[in-house]
């Protein structure tokens, strides 16, 4: 058994569980299985999805960021500011302010890690700190309400790819968000597989001085990394004011946490190196089934918490708690007899996987 | 060493710079009495989440659970104070059962923590942040997502009262700030800490104890967790999941800007004392000096980082040149053994 | 000799005030298997770094086919055909086979865009220059030591190399390892390929090379052909001195005591089976083997790190159960591990930490506190009686030298008094004058009467320290020899590397 299966089966434990959670809910109520509430799912978690893939390449390159949703915020709050200062009402105006913001505070976030070579958590604490009292000195604290934000926003909010007929003739569909997820997920998978940059994450997570020593460029590689988790963390902003139809730049931070729980939940590993683009959407998938739907299950909404904390830790038991143990026999066998039993696995595996 | 202490004197010139311009701007509002009671009981609670969070640290660990707990905590005490007002108890017997039940409640707390880390081998940031959802979210089933008030008159004491004109809260602190120092400095616990954080592996092969102490370890983070709750429901005389859960971050930037290694295996407890007194005192200040809170955020981050590469890069720079110097009588010496 | 086809030229490197190199030279012929040689500190490293790039030399040329390539960048030192393997190889465990070999020669062509055929192709092609064969799509991580070396060999052979550097490459690997990483360095000479053989082990040196350099402290103090050397010239030039090795006497042949420690049938599965032996007072027993033999984790074992199946321990005839270190310790028996950087010492932490401890228990007052006066005490007075070079037993391990260092591993275990000392590879990584002293304390803490277990790689400081051997080898006792006297370093050598030809005995 190699890491590799081990996330493969992990992806598959976790997509049972999904599968598992969501035939509860359809049975209790069958109101769960409808192609509307699907759609719902889908939008409500798209741009979490996008935060959490940012967060993922960040782990993958063996670091964590826990200023991303503040960058979200800060892009989206300043996105917000600036259009009704300036009197423009244009989505793509609002997403190039949100991804250059989200870009420059993940350049600062860069600065630190890659050229001072500073430890990720403390960095990142920091920024988020500076980040969000600098959001809130210096731009506002102002919640912006439904009714003042720009049109453009709204509109973009309630856009849809795919439009469908109730029974009583209302309309319903599958949201642009989804749209917007699926083409995050397709560019960053193109990245990770197909490009020398996406290489060196993965090369930069497994063994960072060797990556220097190849001649992978670690510096520019990690720089890569903080500004496209911020690029990402832009989009995002503008996709949660046009859901929420409400700009409140106390909103999103708090909840890095449980996102970065989603990621690890779908099997990337915190050392670096491991982890696929697939397990950390079923990660996600299942921290917003779980976190939506309990009530369905006839749960007061304030289980919500304890369950997801629950799932992390049994998920964490499970990565963590079996690979230990496995590591731990492999240790006092290494230098035993017979390496046999570690060659011949190589027909389960899957070259270079990322999705 | 030199360098903890070159740290520690350092911060407390910062504090000295910070007390004595605050004097001197404001010396009608800042040096009073009242001013300087009000400080010394409004830090303690999260002083004490601070010195737990080092103490996980310095194991190479981290506490991400310690807010969780404390709120765990406060909500089974204050549900028993609050309950035994309607019940008719004693106010001593309720006190005293709050602060067993804390008590039970954090060592329980830290032992799943513990057990994950040590016997499970979860890394404490993941463990860590599970069972933080776990606590909390405990919490908030307990109370339904409400909060508690309302106490006997007596428990009030723990968070409000001065005796001899110092706040008991402060009292409590110091009380743990010294059985912390001696924890780490005097200690078979401490010594044992330091050196798993310093090297896991070595501390094996060394006949230490790794897995007992740090269950150990996080049990007494959970317990100082446990009494800053006391602290906290006492203060507000009320309990409310959720209160507190900006601390979390703050703790880790106190112990870092004090000098604890996050890696593990060097800690300062002085240098995060004077870490703890100096966000007491800008924040009190900037407060008399009505400048928002944001812009202390905004401060608190700038100073993290500027300490970060202070902290670490200037020393590594240092040593760096130091090791290179001993590398060449020395080459080779950690090619020492195969892997 | 023709103009040869690699050479430095008068390289000289300071840092910060020490001179790591001091004038020297090297040459090399095309397809040459060429060793360098040196303690510890000798500049030998330093050299490999200049000639990849990494330093940047004071004075003196680096040339390749006669065209001169100083200042350059590692990537160029790549391009100019000269690859070093490291010894931590600098593989992917995360990443497969074919990526790993292959990543060199995607990052060189400049491409901004992966193309995975060539990977592969790349990657097959390698393997099948230097004749080996490995799944393509197997995780590099899943695989052994050896494999991962034949993958770092691959890399360099995809950047058509014409000089491949290897530091330390056998260190992790067993003897039959060793021997298939020879016949690769003899395929690539066939192609014309040279190869800078970096080691301290004799008998590989003189095996593989056909000509060796010796370094001492920074200079270059001989180039020979490897016909003209054996290896007690050659340690004489290493250390600039004639070492004599005198073989320990046994002198109190005390057998019918009750021994300090008796082995009954110890068995792990897939370790080692069968395991009996006893330790008399004043004995140094070796327990030799190749890599891989068991060895290791019978200590390990004996130390309560990894718990055998079945069998039986008696510590001076009493049963006892040794679940963990602490109660290995309680047992009187300490283990000084292989791996000192990862398992002997902290690094970061103070002489004082590093030696009390084992001990520290001993060190708390009634108070159940550490009483601090009485562990600086303790403290200095190891660091005194081992004679350890420091100003100060506050100052960090790292700052002393690995002789030094081993010092402070040998304090901490001699302060928990053991009956039984456990050395596994006790002069690692030492040079050649530490290794002396360490030697004689070892023979003087079996004189005064401790039972003491040596595991070596060794067979010189086997044969020189041990007046009892044991051969281990899958995992079972094949031997024991009983009087090292009767037996030479070539024999033991022999019985230890020609796998299985005893089995009967």
């Amino acid at each position: 058994m190699n890491i590799k299966n081990l996330i493969k089966k992990q992806e598959i434990q976790l997509l049972i569980f999904v599968l598992i959670f969501s035939t509860m809910i359809t049975i209790i109520s069958p109101a769960f299985l409808t192609l509307e509430n699907l759609f719902d799912l889908l939008r409500g978690s798209s741009g979490v999805a996008i935060l959490a893939i940012g967060i993922f390449l960040v782990l993958l390159s063996g670091g964590i960021d826990v200023s991303s949703t503040t960058i979200a915020i800060a892009g989206q709050y300043i996105a917000i500011n600036v259009m009704m200062a300036m009197g423009v009402n244009n989505i793509w105006f609002a997403f190039a302010i949100s991804i250059s913001v989200g870009i420059s505070l993940g350049a600062i976030n860069a600065i630190f890690i890659s050229i001072l070579n500073l430890p990720t958590l403390i960095v990142t604490l920091g920024t988020s700190s500076l980040f969000h009292g600098a959001l809130l000195e210096f731009v506002g604290t102002r919640s912006i309400n439904s009714g003042n934000l720009p049109r453009a926003i709204k509109e973009f909010g309630k856009y849809k790819i795919l439009v469908l007929e109730r029974a009583n003739g209302s309309e319903y569909g599958l949201s642009v968000f989804f749209l917007i997820m699926v083409l995050v997920v397709i560019l960053t998978w193109l990245i990770l597989r197909y490009t020398m940059i996406g290489r060196g994450i993965y090369a930069i997570g497994g063994n960072q001085d060797a990556a220097e020593r190849v001649g992978f460029k670690v510096k520019k590689i990690k720089l890569f990394v903080y500004c496209y988790a911020g690029f990402l963390a832009g989009i995002m902003g503008v996709m949660h004011v046009a859901l929420i139809r409400s700009a409140n730049p106390q909103y999103l931070v708090g909840s890095e946490l449980s996102i970065i729980a989603a990621v690890v939940l779908g099997g990337t590993r915190i050392s670096g190196g491991v982890g696929t683009i697939s397990g950390t959407m079923i990660g996600v998938i299942l921290i917003t089934v779980l976190e939506k739907n309990l009530v369905l299950l006839g749960l007061s909404s304030y289980w919500q918490k304890f369950f997801v904390g629950l799932i992390i830790v049994m998920g964490v038991i499970i990565t963590y708690g079996d690979l230990s143990r496995k590591k731990r026999d492999e240790n006092s066998s290494a230098k035993a007899i017979e390496p046999s039993s570690q060659v011949n696995s190589a027909s389960q595996v899957n070259k270079g996987d990322v999705l | 060493m030199s360098l903890a202490r070159n740290q520690s004197l350092a911060l407390l010139a910062l504090l000295v710079i910070i007390a004595t311009t605050l004097s001197i701007a404001l010396p009608s509002k800042f040096l009073t009495v009242i001013n300087l009671q009000s400080m010394a009981s409004q830090f303690p609670e999260f002083g004490l989440l601070a010195l737990a969070m080092v103490l996980a640290m310095i194991t190479g660990g981290i506490d991400l659970s310690i807010v969780a707990i404390a709120n765990l905590c406060g909500v089974v005490a204050a549900y028993i104070l609050s309950k035994s007002i309607g019940m008719e108890i004693a106010p001593s017997i309720a006190i005293f059962a709050a602060i067993i039940a804390v008590l039970i409640v954090s060592v329980i707390c830290g032992l799943i923590n513990g057990a994950l880390i040590a016997k499970m081998n979860v890394p404490p940031i993941l463990a860590t942040l599970g069972t933080q959802g776990l606590f909390l979210g405990l919490a908030i089933v307990i109370t339904g997502g409400h909060s508690i008030s309302t106490f006997p008159e007596e428990f009030s004491f723990v968070g409000n009262a001065n005796v001899a004109g110092i706040p008991v809260p402060f009292m409590i602190f110091t009380a743990a700030a010294i059985v912390v120092g001696v924890i780490l400095q005097r200690s078979r616990q401490g010594f044992d800490m330091t050196l798993i954080g310093a090297n896991f592996t070595v501390s094996k092969y060394s006949g230490i104890d790794n897995t007992r102490t740090i269950i150990k370890t996080y049990v007494i983070v959970a317990i100082l967790a446990g009494i800053a709750s006391l602290i906290m429901i006492s203060r507000a005389n009320s309990m409310r999941p959720g209160y507190g859960e900006a601390y979390l971050l703050s703790t880790i930037l106190v112990a870092v800007l004090g000098g604890t290694d996050p890696d593990g295996g060097f800690g300062n407890l002085w240098g995060v004392i004077l870490g703890i007194f100096i966000l007491q005192l800008t924040q009190s200040g900037l407060n008399i000096l009505s400048i928002s809170p944001f812009f202390t955020k905004f401060i608190w981050g700038a100073a993290l980082l500027s300490m970060l590469v202070v902290n670490f890069y200037l020393p590594k720079i240092v040593e760096h040149r130091k090791l290179e110097r001993a590398r060449f009588r020395e080459n080779n010496r950690d090619i020492a053994g195969p892997e | 000799m023709s103009e040869p086809f690699f050479h430095v030229e008068n390289i000289s490197k300071s840092f910060v005030g020490v001179k790591a190199l001091d004038a020297v030279d090297l040459s090399i012929a095309e397809g040459e298997i060429h060793c360098l040689i040196g303690e510890n500190g000798s500049g030998k490293s330093t050299l490999i770094k200049v000639i990849g790039g990494i330093h940047k030399p004071d004075t003196g040329s680096v040339f390749i086919d006669g065209k001169c390539i100083d200042g350059m960048s590692p990537i160029e030192a790549i391009r100019a055909g000269i690859q070093i393997i490291y010894q931590d190889l600098s593989v992917f465990p995360n990443l497969t086979v074919a990526e790993n070999i292959s990543i060199n020669q995607s990052l060189e062509s400049g491409q901004q865009v992966v193309n995975w055929r060539a990977i592969r192709e790349t990657a097959k092609k390698a393997l099948a220059d230097i004749g080996e064969e490995i799944a393509l799509d197997e995780l590099v991580g899943n695989l052994p030591m050896a494999k991962k070396q034949i993958i770092a060999i691959s890399r360099a052979v995809t950047q058509n190399a014409k000089l491949i550097i290897m530091d330390e490459a056998t260190s992790s690997l067993t003897n039959e390892e060793v021997k298939h990483l020879f016949s690769i360095i003899l395929k690539l000479q066939e192609k014309g390929v040279s190869t800078l053989f970096v080691s301290h082990k004799f008998g590989e040196v003189f095996e593989i090379s056909e000509n060796i350099t010796i370094f001492r402290d920074g200079k270059m103090v001989g180039s020979y052909p490897t016909t003209e050397l054996d290896s007690q010239r050659l340690s004489a030039i290493m250390t600039g001195r004639e070492v004599t090795f005198d073989r320990y006497i046994y002198k109190d042949k005390n057998v019918d005591e009750v021994p300090l420690l008796s082995v009954r049938n110890l068995s792990k599965r897939k370790q080692f089976s069968n395991i009996s032996f006893e330790l008399h007072r004043g004995e140094i027993l070796g327990i030799v083997g190749l890599m891989g033999s068991g060895r290791t984790e019978i200590a390990t074992s004996l130390f309560g790190l990894n718990k055998a199946d079945s069998g039986q321990i008696l510590v001076k005839g009493m049963p006892v159960e040794i679940n963990n270190p602490q109660e290995a310790i309680a047992n009187g028996i300490a283990l000084l591990p292989e791996d000192r950087a990862g398992q002997g010492l902290y690094e970061d932490q103070t002489i004082s930490d590093n030696i009390v401890v084992t001990i520290l228990k001993s060190l708390l007052a009634k108070s159940g506190l550490i009483d601090t006066a009485k562990r600086k005490n303790t403290a200095e007075d190891w660091a005194a009686r081992l004679n350890i070079k420091t100003p100060t037993v506050e100052a960090a391990v790292k700052s002393l030298s690995g002789g030094n260092q081993q010092r402070v591993v040998l304090a901490k275990w001699l302060a928990t008094e053991p009956d039984v000392f456990i050395l596994d590879g006790p002069t690692i990584g030492i040079d050649i004058g530490s290794k002396h002293t360490i030697h004689t304390i070892i023979r003087e803490l079996a004189e005064k009467g401790m039972g003491i277990i040596m595991i070596s790689d060794e067979i010189q400081e086997i044969l020189d320290n041990c007046n009892r051997i044991l051969l281990i080898h899958e995992g079972r006792i094949v031997q024991e020899i009983n009087d090292t006297a009767k037996i030479d370093a070539e024999d033991l050598f022999k019985l230890v590397s020609e796998r299985g030809s005893f089995e009967a005995a």
